[in-house]
């Protein structure tokens, strides 16, 4: 017990944790080149283990393929530093004024390792796309998709039951809350292409789905898999058959969902004799208690060129439940912080005509600044102690 | 001697000052330096045509001077006046760089000349380069090396063409000798043609040669509109605030002439200037100068003065000459080891201390240009990182006065200076801030912080191959030298760390301003954790006693490959997306450098038997 604990509180695992994270920031920086940002993230920093292989496209990419080294991951190492910090000071250090500093440091590490944490787990991401004069009240990722059945009998709201894309990929039959029906997914493809299906000669269309009711009984439509591309502006097609069961257990047909088959298709629905559902598969959406309104997008450039001088959306936040009309101007470095959330001016499109911001729930953002502050008052206090010593010690 | 030395010491620094004060002189019966103070707008801001032919100059053939083809040496903004006002002569200028014109594929190129290519030269291939350039990769970031080339050889004669189009629309000679007429004869016929236009479409008898000279000239202009670069012509005087308000071009103001627009009258200012300039007539020339400057006085003071001030910073180029003091006070510094240590040491210090404070005004007049804090670019960063380790030195100095500190930020600020000057080539350093980087407050603090966070860690590796070098070389480095060595390379350390910790901090929050998360695990954050990480790294080592002076040396030494990398690698990849970037010439140097860090990591573990110095004997009897 005495050796674990000394092991576990000594300066040596300190330095080789230290080093470890190193070499793991190092290669998940690489491996940003091919998997692009989101996915290095989850691979490298939030993860236990990771192997990183000798990319193709480097020189001599084929003859060094065979190349893989394996690393622990963010979780990994930040839980060591985690239980070495905690056992050096359980062990090792005495809480006095001339190391009043590294307690304020190490303090404040242990506060930006929890805060890195909580943000991986609870942090959530979107983005909301609003025209100027329009309003929305949702905003999407298109980094996750999921499967809706929407019921829309009710005259003035809709109920929206929502399958995370998770669950699809097991194909277990899943139940539709509210109705008597039940969902399996046949096939999923986190990424695929659907074109129209190639004629034979005859004129009779070759690969055809294996659906057979919604969008394809009006348009012959095939779907190929493709892998899945992680560069930073790209989108995935999630594709998926789904088959769906009525209360005796009957399947009452294939539908094709996709989140390319959006609005601008006809509605698929799913009709039984006593109930209808809409039923789509479209990028994950979160619904706020509120709208958000776009009075005016503004994009300035510098004279003469196409250089981005500014981007700034005005906006009206209307709050449902409270009833609260607030106005706000969301620019570069000027987020709006409203109801748990950030909003931060990410993009525009459409000539300049609708503006895109991104949305932010991060429960845990004040945590950095906190440990920031402490950590960069142990530092200075530290130094600056040091600094003086070693002054004085040279006018001597 | 010593008196001796000093004199010799005084008078180098002197010449050198001097030097550099009288490089560029123009000689000439025209007033080629009123010329050259002309405020443009380019690029989303004002500045004078002096700094617009520097660039272009540069972009083009990466010089800032042309030798004519009589052997007579022209300075960028003499040759900018020949380019505009006697485009004939220009082109038969070397211009145009092509680093390897053997490979271009283009038949009987290579032999016109070595490197340097004149517009005549290179006007035959032009539809072939057309051709080629057509059928290349379209993001720049997946070219090939050939590509790569063929795309600049394109850019380059794009933007040769569009200077030359600057200051009033080109043609033969006839048409340059007669610019004033032109814009007369245009103006007076406004009216008929556009009142023959107006017949013509109500099926009226019209004036068919007003319509068709008229039409010519509307032609023109609008093709001018198009393509001249420089935005020469100021708005009205009471137009709003100065800095978001557009100038116009030559061909924007004579195409709103035919609305009713009066003309400017600097467009036949400017046409003067070159009939004067051809017609061999100075008097004229700089009669126009001094009204075109008057009105720039009159109406836009603020705007004239910094244009005026930034040429004369152009001129004066004090990173170039601090770059000589620099590589002479290192040389002084290695001299003194041997011989003479006292003066030498102590002049060298100086002459570090006088550099210190021209690099100093360097920044200082940058940010007065800009108007922004010092660091906005990688070259701005290679400016700051070397005057951050000379600072840092020269206090280091003042506490231990043997030279090293000094020696190895002189060496840095040389260093540093030799790449920002390389990485100017790519034209101006003093470019617009895109909007999510325009914040003077983060600008201040967090890219100011880290930067200097690098100037640390490089001065404590640099202090770090110095420890080795003399305790491999050097008999008198003692026991009590390699402690205090390995003090400062400690000190410096805990300084880097401080401020790389505090800086990449700082940079969280402000991503969380802006971007909603305070970490995003993107290249350049991971570059800067990581020297975060080194330093915290090289301190633990110390302080629990992992490492003994070597060790430590050697982690600082590792501490200059993490910051390089987390400098330039992370640019790399960033350019070379997909690629790697690998057959950018940054990737070599890069490759060298990290290869000779390692290469003096490597030679520290000769066994202590064969350090010569006290401190490597003082090591092997322990050892024993």
């Amino acid at each position: 017990m005495q050796a674990l604990l000394k092991f576990f509180s000594s300066l040596r695992l300190t330095v080789v944790l230290l080093a470890l994270s190193l070499v793991l920031i190092f290669f998940g920086t690489l491996d940003q080149v091919e998997f692009g940002i989101w996915e290095t993230q989850k691979r490298y920093f939030e993860s236990f283990l990771v192997v990183w292989s000798y990319p193709l496209q480097a020189p001599a990419g084929t003859s060094l393929q065979w190349l893989k080294i394996p690393l622990p991951g963010g979780y990994l190492l930040g839980g060591f530093l985690l239980v070495n910090l905690l056992a050096a000071h359980a062990t090792r250090f005495k809480l006095t004024w001339k190391k009043s500093g590294l307690f304020c440091i190490h303090l404040g590490l242990i506060l930006l390792l929890i805060s890195e944490l909580l943000t991986d787990i609870v942090s959530e991401e979107s983005q909301i796309a609003i025209d100027e004069g329009g309003k929305n009240n949702y905003s999407e990722t298109v980094l996750e998709n999921e499967l809706v059945f929407i019921d829309r009998s009710q005259n003035d709201f809709d109920t929206v039951h929502t399958i995370s894309t998770n669950l699809l990929k097991k194909g277990k039959r899943i139940a539709i809350p509210d109705s008597s029906l039940s969902v399996r997914a046949l096939r999923y493809y986190p990424n695929s292409k659907i074109a129209r299906a190639p004629e034979d000669s005859r004129g009779a269309p070759l690969n055809r789905t294996i659906a057979n009711k919604g969008i394809v009984e009006r348009m012959d439509l095939q779907v190929v898999e493709q892998a899945m591309d992680y560069s930073q502006e790209a989108i995935n097609t999630a594709t998926a058959y789904i088959e769906v069961f009525d209360a005796n257990d009957t399947s009452i047909g294939i539908w094709l969902v996709s989140n390319v088959i959006d609005d601008r298709f006809p509605k698929q629905t799913i009709e039984t004799d006593s109930e209808s559902l809409e039923v789509a598969l479209r990028f994950k959406r979160y619904y706020h208690p509120f709208t958000v309104e776009l009075i005016d997008f503004t994009h300035e450039k510098y004279p003469g060129t196409d250089i981005p001088f500014n981007f700034s959306s005005e906006v009206f936040v209307n709050d449902l439940d409270q009833n609260i009309k607030q106005k706000a101007l969301i620019y570069m470095n000027h987020p709006l912080r409203y109801g748990g959330l950030t909003f931060y001016q990410a993009s525009f499109a459409n000539e300049d005509k609708t503006s895109i911001l991104q949305v932010v729930r991060n429960p845990g953002w004040l945590l950095p600044y906190i440990s920031v502050l402490l950590m960069g008052l142990g530092m200075s206090f530290q130094f600056g102690m040091h600094f003086i010593k070693f002054s004085r010690k040279a006018k001597h | 001697m010593k008196a001796f030395i000093y004199i010799l010491v005084a008078l180098v620094t002197l010449s050198t000052l001097f030097r550099q004060f009288s490089a560029e002189r123009i000689d000439s019966e025209f007033d080629k330096q009123g010329f050259s103070e002309l405020p443009v707008q380019v690029g989303g801001r004002i500045k004078p045509l002096d700094s617009v032919a520097r660039n272009t100059l540069l972009i083009l053939s990466g010089k800032q001077t042309v030798i004519a083809p009589d052997g007579s040496k022209l300075s960028a903004i003499e040759w900018f006046i020949d380019l505009c006002m006697r485009p004939e002569i220009a082109d038969t200028y070397r211009v145009f760089k092509i680093e390897f014109p053997d490979e271009l594929g283009l038949e009987g190129l290579a032999e016109k000349s070595k490197r340097y290519f004149s517009f005549n030269d290179l006007q035959p291939y032009f539809s072939e380069l057309q051709t080629v350039y057509q059928n290349i990769e379209t993001e720049p970031q997946k070219r090939s090396a050939y590509e790569r080339q063929i795309a600049e050889i394109y850019d380059g004669l794009i933007l040769y063409n569009n200077t030359l189009q600057s200051l009033h629309p080109t043609g033969n000679s006839e048409r340059l000798d007669r610019l004033i007429d032109e814009y007369q004869s245009f103006e007076t016929l406004i009216v008929t043609g556009l009142k023959a236009i107006r017949e013509q479409q109500a099926g009226q008898e019209y004036d068919t040669e007003a319509l068709n000279s008229f039409i010519g000239y509307a032609d023109s202009y609008l093709k001018l509109s198009q393509t001249a670069r420089l935005r020469i012509i100021p708005p009205d005087q009471n137009n709003q605030a100065e800095f978001l308000s557009d100038w116009k071009n030559i061909g924007l103001e004579l195409l709103d002439a035919i609305k009713g627009n009066p003309l400017s009258p600097s467009v036949k200012q400017y046409a003067q200037l070159t009939m004067a300039y051809r017609s061999d007539d100075p008097e004229t020339f700089n009669q126009g100068i001094t009204t075109l400057k008057a009105s720039f006085k009159q109406h836009y003071p603020k705007a004239y003065s910094r244009a005026q001030f930034e040429r004369w910073f152009n001129g004066f180029k004090p990173f170039a000459l601090s770059i000589q003091l620099y590589i002479f006070a290192f040389i002084l510094l290695l001299i003194s080891w041997l011989k003479w240590s006292i003066p030498l040491n102590r002049s060298a210090f100086w002459i570090i201390f006088i550099t210190f404070l021209i690099h100093t005004f360097g920044l200082l007049a940058r940010m007065y240009i800009q108007g922004r804090p010092p660091v906005t670019n990688l070259y701005s960063s290679a400016v700051f990182v070397g005057w951050g380790a000379v600072f840092l030195g020269i206090v280091i100095e003042r506490f231990y006065k043997n030279g090293i500190g000094g020696a190895m930020a002189s060496l840095i600020g040389f260093a540093t200076l030799i790449i920002a000057h390389h990485l100017a080539m790519t034209g101006d350093t003093l470019e617009m801030m895109r909007a999510v980087l325009d914040s003077n407050f983060w600008l201040a603090t967090h890219v100011v912080i880290i930067t200097l966070g690098y100037s640390a860690m490089f001065l404590a590796g640099a202090l770090a191959i110095a420890f080795i070098f003399m305790g491999i070389f050097s008999k008198k480095f003692s026991k009590e030298d390699a402690r205090s060595l390995a003090n400062m390379v400690y000190g410096i350390t805990c300084f880097a760390a401080l401020f790389s910790l505090v800086g990449t901090i700082l940079g969280g929050i402000w991503a969380d301003q802006s971007w909603g998360r305070f970490w995003g695990w993107d290249p350049k954050e991971n570059g800067a954790l990581m020297i975060v990480i080194m330093g915290a790294i090289v301190l633990h080592a110390r302080w629990g006693g992992i490492c003994k002076d070597r060790g430590i040396m050697n982690l600082a030494i590792c501490g200059n490959i993490i910051t390089a990398w987390s400098w330039f690698g992370t640019n790399l990849l960033g350019v070379g997306l997909h690629s790697y970037g690998f057959t950018d010439s940054g990737f070599f140097s890069m490759l060298l450098f990290i290869i000779s860090q390692l290469w003096v990591i490597g030679m520290s573990f000769l066994p202590w038997s064969y350090w010569r110095s006290a401190y490597g004997r003082n090591q092997l009897s322990k050892s024993r």
